[in-house]
């Protein structure tokens, strides 16, 4: 009996404490630890490339003891709605957003109440460290150089390709006069994009955790590493810089190479089926002039 | 949630598996009822000059363009691979225009040798106008995308290759086809439409063409007559 009694409880110092006490205790840290990882993976899909937890400002502010500034009610209705907050005239929504210079914070997708207390949570936590793990990508302040200008070049190109295996720039972005018929046009024109995300820490942050929904699904998997942000960002910097030539010319020679492609095709296919069968008629007076001469 | 976010589910989650849903069955069932029906139903025997220019441009061309997608849902990383150099990218894009202006251009003929040879209009029949109307517009927005939004054979690797195998795994991600331009997201809607409308069209002939050519043993085929130069001269 005594062994049974022994079998079904844990002895912590003195203290006795049931198994089953002891189970549900486990599975209550088990599954807040998992609340706090989601929030942190949630915040680093979605965020960080607008705010650190005590790494300055970026584009957003820096969250480090956000709670301490706003009440929590007021910061969980604007998470899950800042163009609400703004529309409604609120003040303090609409200071944050004159800090931003006008930037107004998207719709988070799959931003709830329960999520947004997570992630307050989380913010909490993160600000009790010395150095959160959200202070952002350290960016080196020195001047860049020109090879710094000509890897990051290659590395837009698809020259030098990304450690992580993620697809070259050129595939969805151009840079004015980056290459003879342009870069992609499935994203924006990045020529001026260092001056659109005012500075090198802001397009360090962008590139470390793209936000856009095509940039975040693509580069999850894929991420950046920082001796490539680096060149990148010096490439960028370069590129506004410089400015360049509309690339409406490219893209039409594009087509016309396309057009005379295929005009050379169907010559081709002429000639090939040269004594293709035309006709019955034609045929068989060909073959009775023929036979008459 | 707003409207264009239901709209999106449903184009881009529960279209595509109406469409599959529709596609199996009713191509295995025609194939087992009316089997003779598999068929193009040429009209060459009608008229063959003009035929000619639609017969083959087209052919050609969306044999080859459609074989680069097939190519970009299965090989994703090696076609990035070859991509990873601007030359090899600008020749794989220019090619691709090439064929599918081909495509477009045999279409073209076909459209207008149905509509201008009394014979070949006589045998057309509305199911079949509505189906050259969707490859119509399907290698029309193709073209489209290749040029204002290019380049389509590296972001469709990248992001639309992860859409179409997350629809396999029956876990529909839409977080990239969502944000994708409206002229990519119509061409993907008007394959959806055209893949659910192929059981019912002479488009099923290319599940009959003669396929075991391609793995049969060779066959010697004899003429049951004398070669040419040897036949008594008349």
């Amino acid at each position: 009996m005594a062994r049974r009694k022994r079998r079904g409880s844990l002895f912590l110092g003195r203290k006795k404490i049931s198994r089953p006490l002891c189970v549900i205790t486990y599975v209550l840290l088990a599954a807040g630890a998992g609340r706090a990882q989601e929030a942190a993976d949630f915040f680093r899909q979605n965020c960080v490339s607008c705010h650190t937890v005590g790494g300055g400002r970026l584009t957003g502010p820096d969250l480090k003891n956000v709670t301490a500034r706003k009440d929590r009610e007021w910061l969980i209705e604007f998470l899950q709605s800042p163009q609400a907050m703004m529309d409604k005239g609120d003040p303090y929504a609409l200071k944050l957003q004159q800090e931003a210079r006008g930037v107004v914070m998207p719709t988070i997708s799959g931003m709830s109440k329960e999520r947004a207390q997570a992630l307050l949570a989380m913010l909490d936590a993160e600000s009790k460290l010395p150095k959160s793990q959200f202070a952002g990508m350290q960016i080196s302040d020195r001047p860049f150089t020109a090879y710094d200008v000509a890897q990051g070049a290659a590395i837009f190109r698809g020259d030098r390709g990304l450690a992580n295996g993620g697809p070259a720039c050129l595939s969805c972005h151009t840079v004015k006069s980056v290459s003879e018929f342009g870069g992609g046009r499935l994203g924006p024109d990045l020529t001026r994009v260092y001056e659109r995300l005012q500075g090198r820490k802001n397009m360090a942050a962008w590139l470390f955790a793209p936000a856009t929904p095509t940039m975040s699904s693509v580069f999850r998997q894929h991420a950046l590493k920082p001796e490539e942000i680096l060149p990148l960002v010096a490439f960028f910097e370069d590129a506004a810089r410089r400015g360049g030539q509309d690339e409406s010319a490219a893209r039409l020679n594009f087509f016309l190479l396309g057009l005379g492609g295929a005009i050379l095709g169907l010559v081709a296919m002429d000639a090939a089926w040269k004594r293709r069968f035309r006709n019955v008629r034609r045929a068989l007076v060909e073959s009775a002039r023929r036979r008459e001469r | 949630m707003t409207s264009t976010h239901y709209l999106d589910q449903f184009l881009f989650a529960i279209l595509p598996y109406m469409v599959l849903i529709t596609f199996l069955p009713v191509t295995i069932q025609r194939y087992r009822a009316r089997g003779f029906t598999y068929s193009s139903l040429s009209s060459q025997f009608l008229e063959n000059q003009q035929h000619f220019w639609s017969l083959v441009p087209f052919h050609y061309g969306i044999l080859v363009i459609t074989a680069g997608h097939i190519a970009a849902f299965f090989l994703p990383q090696q076609l990035l691979a070859w991509n990873a150099k601007p030359v090899r990218l600008y020749v794989l894009e220019i090619s691709a225009l090439i064929f599918a202006i081909l495509s477009l251009v045999g279409l073209c003929a076909a459209l207008v040798r149905r509509f201008t040879t009394s014979k070949v209009r006589r045998v057309t029949t509305t199911r079949d106008w509505i189906l050259f109307g969707l490859l119509a517009v399907q290698i029309a927005s193709g073209i489209g995308v290749a040029i204002f939004h290019p380049w389509g054979s590296s972001w469709f690797a990248a992001t639309l290759t992860p859409y179409l195998w997350s629809l396999v795994r029956l876990n529909p991600n839409l977080a990239a086809v969502s944000a994708m331009p409206w002229l990519v997201k119509f061409h993907i809607v008007n394959a959806y439409l055209v893949i659910g409308y192929f059981p019912f069209t002479r488009l099923v002939h290319v599940l009959v063409i003669p396929n075991p050519y391609l793995w049969r043993k060779p066959q010697v085929v004899r003429w049951y007559r004398r070669p040419a130069e040897a036949a008594p001269k008349a």
